[in-house]
């Protein structure tokens, strides 16, 4: 069936199951390979993107569930996001595959919470798996972009 | 060295006729792909350089090593180079074969690429000598400009590389000095990061091809097991569903898209032949292999050196241990995956995740029936490798699949066929000895290894009986610890289940074994682990640097927080010596590592921050295989099938601390990726044991309680 989908700002089209994962919408139907497909049942996080807001594994959300909703991607970043430059600064990544999902939960822990702890940082990235084992690097990245998102006027 | 003429013999099968068309000539001479000056270096004419590179990037940052040692030597910013993985060619192999693996990547591969580079650089600058009119002993090559120094007229390259692809290859180019070399040791941003920081289509599960079609695999969950028969009726309903193929190995479900094949997948009814291993259990693996360490026949020699009966009949105490280390996963974020185009020519392209593409196009190959010269393999960024895409166990079904339907396909595999299809790390056991003098000290050392063998398991050829798995006994039957006798052996105790080089191989279950059982006799002896492998060590003033470093930027027998402990290992492997020194608690009953400090020799660096970056990897990695992972076997299949049942560490669960200190010793360089993980299981279990006071002799530590 037709549905439209709000990605990254733009209203998009797509004949399409309504009980198919978001994650092969966007990969397969609309381009944007940015989220990845790493387990399909939510237990790695490399399909990670934003739902309104929040951080959503892609692979097990429904598209009847995300009608209507603020789904963005990290295409929708445009690349100068703070993140994403923090994550260039601290050269985060080593094969790549899950940080768009880090990527993209980082965005949300960030904007759901400015200032995290150390240990808030460990646990809103909790979700996402990354073999290589950039761990140490993503927590400093994280670290960073807080600092460089935080308003100047403060302290 | 590199010749013109091994360029064009290689250049058949270039990757570059997806930008520039190759002649059909190819005696038409050193023109025939305009750009290039050697099988490397492809020069634009606004002077941009792309390295078509030996190695797979898998994200150990070998392309931006490769782009630095070009940089550098042929004198161009940095900024102005990009890397690719090569198609397979004689310039670009290794022993006769292309691939990434071994830890290579840069300490094979620094010289050759340094002296290609150089000869690309001075026939340039002669060109651009001929062209101002000036010799060519006049001017130099700097920021990718021929300068003649003392009028500073200056041409890019970009400019001249025609006129010096005419011109011969000097024999022996000079190197530059290393005050000329601007990146190479220095801080350099990694080539790859940018665009996957922005999440561009960089994967071979990004690939799209016009008229592509999908196609999700289903395989036999039981080693081996061959198909019997699958029932196409059972997909119809499933919309988006086009077709379903036999495939070696199972079926494939053809689809519109990847949730209609997911789909048709899971709805699939498919049956395999019954194989003499149905049965199977991890239970009944270990029992055969401990069997393996009581049974004197068949035990392969593997070190000999001093008289160990000797030793031990003298001995005033023999201190004995078993150790236990299960199957392991690679399990790379991306599951397998490949795009085949197969063209009206019949040229196969292919795009794939892999690590070695003369082996995966030659299987390409045979699957297609077409000579390996009509498969163009066209190696993506892989997401994740760690030894997994080593093999071409993938390559075949999806070239049969794309015969099939005659369409472009994405074939796929599901995440539980990427647990169910591994080809893991050996489960191995181990048997040691030590014999003590008097005075506490090793006298002699005795190690049997007993388990099935991963050579066999992954080489075409085999490993005929009576032959020696080296990495069965790899680092213990080259340890630099020298008692008065140490003896190694290995028996060999098959098993169906398949095996591949898992990231540091042998080195990962045999360090833990021999720095665990280094820490036993230790405390049997009532010393200090660090002081006796002083003393094994006393004859090695490179390996004792190395335990000292790391030794006292860990504050080793300092004070320590109350609940803390610290545990040691040294384990070489690849060329490297790694020393690594792990803090750790307990933390509601379950180990935590606060702080982990390596030193790594590795002789000398290109790349420092990539260095850092896998000793980093490498020691999460390691603690995410001694935290929680094993593959068990039952029924005949692996019985993880996905990350709920298979744990990859997470961050909560990361080292607080990871401080790297290289050792730039000046020796031959050494590896990277892989040495820095096998000293980190070792280092935990060493430290949970002197917190605990119980030895730890099987691994993950999920396994075990602490009180």
């Amino acid at each position: 069936m037709q549905i439209t989908l709000k990605v990254n700002g733009e209203a998009r089209s797509i004949d399409a199951d309504p009980d198919m994962p978001l994650l092969w919408a966007l990969r397969d139907f609309l381009g944007l390979k940015g989220a990845k497909y790493g387990c399909g049942i939510g237990a790695c996080g490399a399909c990670t993107v934003q739902v309104n807001g929040r951080a959503m594994r892609a692979c097990v959300v429904p598209l009847k569930s995300v009608v209507g909703l603020e789904i963005r991607s990290i295409e929708g970043l445009g690349g100068g996001h703070p993140v994403q430059l923090a994550w260039l600064e601290e050269q985060v990544p080593q094969c790549g595959y899950c940080q768009t999902g880090q990527i993209m939960q980082a965005v949300a822990l960030l904007e759901a919470n400015p200032r995290p702890t150390a240990q808030q940082i460990r646990d809103g990235m909790n979700g996402v798996l990354c073999r290589c084992g950039t761990y140490p690097r993503i927590e400093a990245a994280v670290q960073r972009a807080a600092q460089s998102m935080a308003p100047k006027s403060e302290g | 060295m590199l010749t013109r003429r091994d360029f064009m013999l290689g250049s058949g099968a270039l990757a570059v006729a997806v930008s520039l068309p190759l002649r059909a000539d190819a005696a038409t001479g050193a023109q025939a792909i305009p750009g290039f000056l050697n099988a490397y270096l492809e020069i634009s004419p606004d002077g941009r350089v792309r390295l078509h590179s030996p190695t797979t990037e898998m994200g150990q940052g070998t392309h931006t090593g490769h782009a630095v040692i070009i940089a550098d030597e042929l004198g161009v910013d940095i900024e102005r180079v990009s890397v690719v993985t090569a198609e397979p060619a004689d310039p670009f192999r290794r022993n006769g074969s292309m691939g990434s693996g071994g830890s290579w990547g840069v300490r094979y591969w620094y010289e050759p690429l340094r002296k290609a580079t150089a000869q690309a650089r001075e026939v340039l600058i002669a060109a651009g000598a001929t062209q101002m009119g000036v010799a060519a002993d006049q001017c130099r090559l700097k920021r990718g400009e021929v300068v003649h120094v003392a009028s500073n007229r200056r041409l890019g390259i970009g400019s001249l590389t025609a006129a010096a692809a005419a011109l011969p290859l000097p024999e022996n180019p000079p190197l530059r000095p290393k005050s000329e070399l601007r990146y190479t040791g220095r801080k350099v941003p990694r080539v790859d990061l940018a665009a996957k920081v922005r999440g561009e289509p960089v994967f071979a599960s990004d690939i799209e091809r016009p008229g592509m079609v999908y196609a999700c695999a289903v395989l036999s969950p039981v080693f081996g097991a061959e198909l019997d028969g699958f029932e196409r009726d059972s997909v119809k309903s499933v919309a988006g569903v086009l077709d379903v193929v036999a495939i070696p190995g199972g079926a494939a479900v053809i689809a519109a898209h990847s949730w209609a094949a997911l789909q048709g997948a899971e709805a699939l009814k498919i049956r395999f032949k019954p194989t003499p291993h149905d049965g199977l259990d991890s239970a009944t693996i270990s029992r055969q292999m401990r069997a393996g360490l009581d049974a004197d026949a068949g035990a392969i020699e593997a070190r000999k050196d001093g008289d160990w009966d000797a030793v031990a009949k003298s001995a005033s105490r023999i201190v004995r241990a078993d150790y236990e280390a299960p199957y392991l996963s690679h399990a790379p974020m991306e599951p397998w995956n490949c795009t085949v185009e197969i063209d009206a020519g019949g040229v196969v392209h292919i795009w794939a995740p892999v690590q070695t593409q003369d082996r995966n196009r030659n299987a390409a190959a045979t699957a297609a029936g077409v000579p390996p010269e009509k498969v163009r393999l066209h190696t993506t960024l892989l997401g994740g490798g760690f030894g997994r895409r080593l093999g071409s166990d993938g390559i075949a079904a999806a070239v049969v699949a794309a015969q099939a339907v005659k369409k472009p396909v994405k074939f796929f595999w599901r995440r539980e066929d990427e647990f169910g299809q591994g080809w893991y790390r050996p489960a191995q056991v181990a048997r040691l000895e030590a014999a003590l003098d008097a005075e506490g000290r090793v006298a002699g050392l005795r190690v049997r290894t007993a388990g099935p063998s991963m050579s066999n398991s992954f080489s075409p050829q085999g490993l005929p009986a009576g032959q020696l798995d080296g990495s069965s006994v790899q680092t213990i039957r080259e340890s630099r610890y020298k008692p008065a006798a140490f003896h190694v052996e290995w028996v060999r105790v098959d098993q169906p289940v398949t095996m591949a080089p898992w990231r540091a191989v042998g080195a990962t279950q045999n360090g833990f074994f021999m720095e665990c059982f280094i820490d036993e006799v230790a405390r049997a002896a009532k010393r200090d682990p660090y002081q006796l492998r002083r003393e094994l060590l006393a004859h090695d003033a490179r390996a004792l640097n190395v335990i000292d470093t790391v030794a006292k930027a860990a504050g080793w027998g300092g004070p320590l927080p109350g609940g803390h402990a610290l545990g040691m290992a040294f384990v070489e492997s690849y060329g490297s010596l790694c020393a690594e020194v792990a803090e750790v608690s307990l933390r509601d009953g379950r180990p935590f590592v606060h702080r982990v400090v390596c030193a790594l020799d590795c002789g000398s660096i290109v790349l420092p921050d990539g260095v850092r970056s896998q000793v980093e990897g490498g020691i999460v990695q390691g603690l995410s295989a001694a935290m929680g992972e094993a593959v068990g076997i039952a029924e005949g299949r692996a019985v993880e099938r996905n990350f709920d049942t298979y744990p990859l560490l997470r961050i909560t669960q990361s080292p607080e601390h990871i401080e790297t200190i290289i050792i730039e010793s000046g020796e031959a360089m050494g590896g990277v990726g892989e040495p820095p993980l096998p000293p980190l299981a070792p280092a935990v279990v060493n430290a949970l044991a002197a917190l605990t006071g119980k030895p730890i002799r099987e691994l993950p530590l999920s396994r075990h309680t602490f009180a």
